[in-house]
């Protein structure tokens, strides 16, 4: 595997949830060695919304951590001891690049901001991804999710037309999840700059910023032209003759886009089971499709490409949105488990002998069980 | 980093081929992914069919007839006119693909085939993963939001699904295609020989769609829309609309700056209860909500760490403070349309943003 693009890279990955832990996945499938760093006191909330039952162990069976978290190594280290806060200053003296998006100040408190980072790692590229940036009066604005539909401008546009605008919604959350398609190629940039220039980089990302980023032309015509309409558009598109989801004979719903208007769509699916409509449009040269749930993604195996794996223990794994050379993901290890190899990387990367270990786990600076009851 | 010199992909050549031919969701990915990438530093010549790109003439349309959508996805190129029905028009384009690092094309494009064996590192946009072997079937932005499952997601169970809106399923393609072609050039810089990088809408649709396939998994029973019963619903406020959001354990926080003692009900204080009778909820939630400004809604909630998200439409984010003291939004003077504003690349890069080069005008 000495041969794939980030080879030779190490990310100290601080990401949690989706936009964080997702853009050091994203290096990690291109071969990149990361390694998450979690506490026993504050773990990855996706281990806590995914709890699946109260066993011992629960903390390592959420499907939702599984999904974002392959190809890591986790440690778990106390950011808030100085001892624990030592430690990871040690490791970013051997990474290449930093992924972390806690709200904004967390990490300075715990002397692991950039500006103490770089003093000891000039090469360092310090991605952080935050709600609002890491400058501007908003910058503490807290947001989750749909908070991003509406404050960046996707919520205006969307919804039944003449209505009220809508917002993806918790089971989607949109701009959580195109952050990082666009920050890890930002990061790989940098890392490029860094490799030849020996300097590296403190990258400010703006989650409202990249879903704004989505609707470049719509605020382009609105500072050129204040009647450039703006207002829930259903399922129209301008420059699209007529285009609609139409329910069909069987209760399903068709998606059709038409290159010439056509009254007679409406009546023609409602008369006709879905799949029998489906296959004469697209006959026609129509471009059409089903409106497909959770359910009719998991069983079309060919129109999943490589977006869904299963690792090694039969688990459902969130796989690559591209493929590189043909391939899809790799998983050469599962999730870790909650501080599953902090002893390997310390020893590895740090030299630490069993006695160093023993006194951090001793006083409590790692661990691999939470320390606190319910996070 | 005003001088593109200074711009840190300004030592890589890419070649953008626009075909006319091609459905128009899968080219304005291609266009995306190369304009972050011109805007970036990269030489990047768009090579645009005779009459030129079709997206020219495409909405949303500017006062003095251009096209809005073309100016935001061509910023920072260069423009070539060839056409490649011609044989003088491919050797022409095969010259440039020689001296190229990439070379971005559409799986259904007529020169696909000549373009996947350049010594450029091919980075493809297609509408379907190579499984499904479709490459001619009909698509859309609407078709791929519908078959990644996202319209499943919006709008009323009892009524049709939504798009959501834009184009997303191309951006988001576009996106990735530039973390694609990010990781060629790394591959390349270090001597690597770099992966050929195919992107399809379908697939990347379904996995930034990811929580219907993981949730219909857990349960058996697929997430869907579920509008006037959903947790996180849009209320009319004073001057337009707020979209209630808040995480489990940040219900009491909102129930305290909502102040509404119906909200004290026990029935109120699990997610399960609050599910469970949404529709009183929001009953209760939404007088505090008719008599405020989005403004006083964002202050006072902020300040009790609430999510609550004013939503905002593309003319009000040229006002927004946040956008004005991040510069978020670049100036740039149009040759013939004038004055115009637009998002920069949503990054910061030691506190420096990526100031866009107007289109290219079409040479003839």
């Amino acid at each position: 595997m000495s041969g794939r693009p980030l080879t030779g890279i190490r990310v100290l990955d601080f990401g949690l949830l989706t936009a964080g832990a997702n853009t050091s996945a994203m290096l990690g499938d291109l071969g990149a060695d990361v390694i998450k760093i979690e506490s026993g006191a504050y773990l990855d909330p996706f281990r806590v919304v995914g709890k699946t039952d109260d066993g011992e162990g629960w903390w390592n069976r959420s499907p939702q951590f599984r999904f974002t978290n392959r190809n890591k190594r986790g440690l778990a280290l106390n950011l808030k001891d100085p001892e624990g806060q030592r430690v990871i200053r040690e490791l970013a003296a051997h990474c290449d690049v930093v992924v972390e998006n806690f709200r904004r100040g967390v990490l300075d408190r715990a002397g692991l901001g950039y500006g103490d980072l770089r003093a000891l790692n000039p090469r360092l590229v310090f991605a952080a991804i935050s709600s609002q940036g890491d400058t501007g009066p908003e910058r503490m604005n807290v947001s989750f999710g749909s908070t991003l539909d509406a404050t960046s401008g996707i919520a205006s546009l969307t919804g039944y037309e003449g209505e009220e605008p809508r917002i993806s919604g918790m089971d989607v959350n949109y701009p959580d999840q195109i952050v990082s398609l666009f920050a890890t190629g930002i990061v790989i940039a940098a890392v490029t700059e860094a490799r030849r220039t020996g300097k590296g980089a403190f990258l400010d990302f703006s989650q409202r910023e990249v879903a704004s980023f989505t609707l470049g032309e719509e605020i382009l015509a609105a500072s050129a032209d204040p009647a450039h309409r703006l207002a829930p558009r259903g399922n129209g598109e301008a420059g699209v003759a007529q285009q609609d989801a139409y329910r069909c004979a069987d209760g399903k719903w068709l998606a059709v886009t038409l290159e010439a208007p056509d009254s007679s769509i409406e009546a023609f699916c409602a008369g006709k089971h879905r799949d029998t409509a489906l296959a004469v449009l697209l006959g026609k040269g129509i471009a059409a499709a089903p409106c497909l749930d959770g359910n009719d993604l998991l069983r079309d195996t060919a129109l999943q490409g490589v977006t869904l794996v299963r690792d090694e223990n039969g688990g459902l794994v969130k796989g690559l949105p591209y493929r590189l050379d043909g391939e899809g993901l790799a998983i050469e290890r599962p999730a870790p488990h909650l501080g599953q190899h902090t002893d390997e990387v310390l020893r590895e990367l740090l030299g630490y002998d069993e006695a160093r270990l023993k006194q951090l786990n001793d006083s409590g600076v790692t661990s691999t069980t939470p320390t606190i009851g319910e996070v | 980093m005003t001088e593109a010199s200074s711009r840190p992909l300004s030592r890589f050549t890419l070649i953008e081929v626009n075909d006319a031919k091609v459905p128009l969701c899968l080219r304005l990915a291609t266009s995306l992914a190369a304009k972050i990438a011109a805007d970036l530093g990269a030489d990047v010549v768009k090579v645009e069919p005779p009459g030129g790109d079709p997206v020219r003439r495409a909405p949303p349309m500017l006062p003095q007839g251009g096209s809005a959508l073309f100016e935001f996805l061509n910023t920072s190129k260069r423009s070539l006119m060839l056409d490649l029905a011609s044989e003088s028009g491919r050797a022409a384009l095969a010259g440039l693909v020689e001296q190229a690092d990439i070379v971005l094309f559409e799986e259904p494009a007529s020169v696909a085939e000549t373009l996947r064996k350049a010594k450029a590192t091919p980075v493809e946009i297609a509408a379907f993963p190579v499984e499904m072997d479709a490459s001619r079937r009909p698509v859309s932005e609407l078709a791929i939001q519908a078959l990644g499952g996202l319209m499943h997601m919006i709008g009323e169970p009892e009524r049709k699904p939504l798009k959501l809106a834009g184009h997303q399923a191309s951006y988001a393609a576009g996106l990735t295609a530039f973390t694609g072609l990010m990781a060629a050039l790394a591959a390349r810089d270090t001597g690597r020989r770099a992966p050929a990088v195919r992107v399809s809408l379908a697939e990347v649709m379904q996995w930034v769609n990811w929580k219907a396939a993981s949730g219909a998994a857990a349960s058996g029973i697929s997430p869907g829309r579920e509008g006037r019963n959903s947790e996180f619903q849009v209320l009319p406020c004073r001057d337009g609309h707020v979209a209630v959001v808040y995480t489990v354990t940040q219900w009491p926080a909102t129930r305290a700056l909502i102040g509404d003692p119906r909200l004290d009900d026990p029935k109120f204080s699990t997610r399960a209860g609050r599910r469970q009778n949404i529709a009183e909820l929001y009953a209760a939630l939404a007088p505090w909500f008719a008599d405020k400004t989005r403004e006083e809604i964002q202050k006072v909630a902020q300040a009790r760490g609430v999510p609550f998200g004013p939503i905002f439409s593309p003319a009000e984010l040229l006002q927004t403070e946040q956008y004005l003291a991040r510069g978020f939004l670049a100036e740039m003077a149009h040759p013939i349309e004038g004055r115009l504003r637009l998002p920069q690349l949503p990054v910061q890069w030691n506190g420096r943003s990526f100031a866009p080069r107007p289109a290219p005008e079409l040479a003839p």
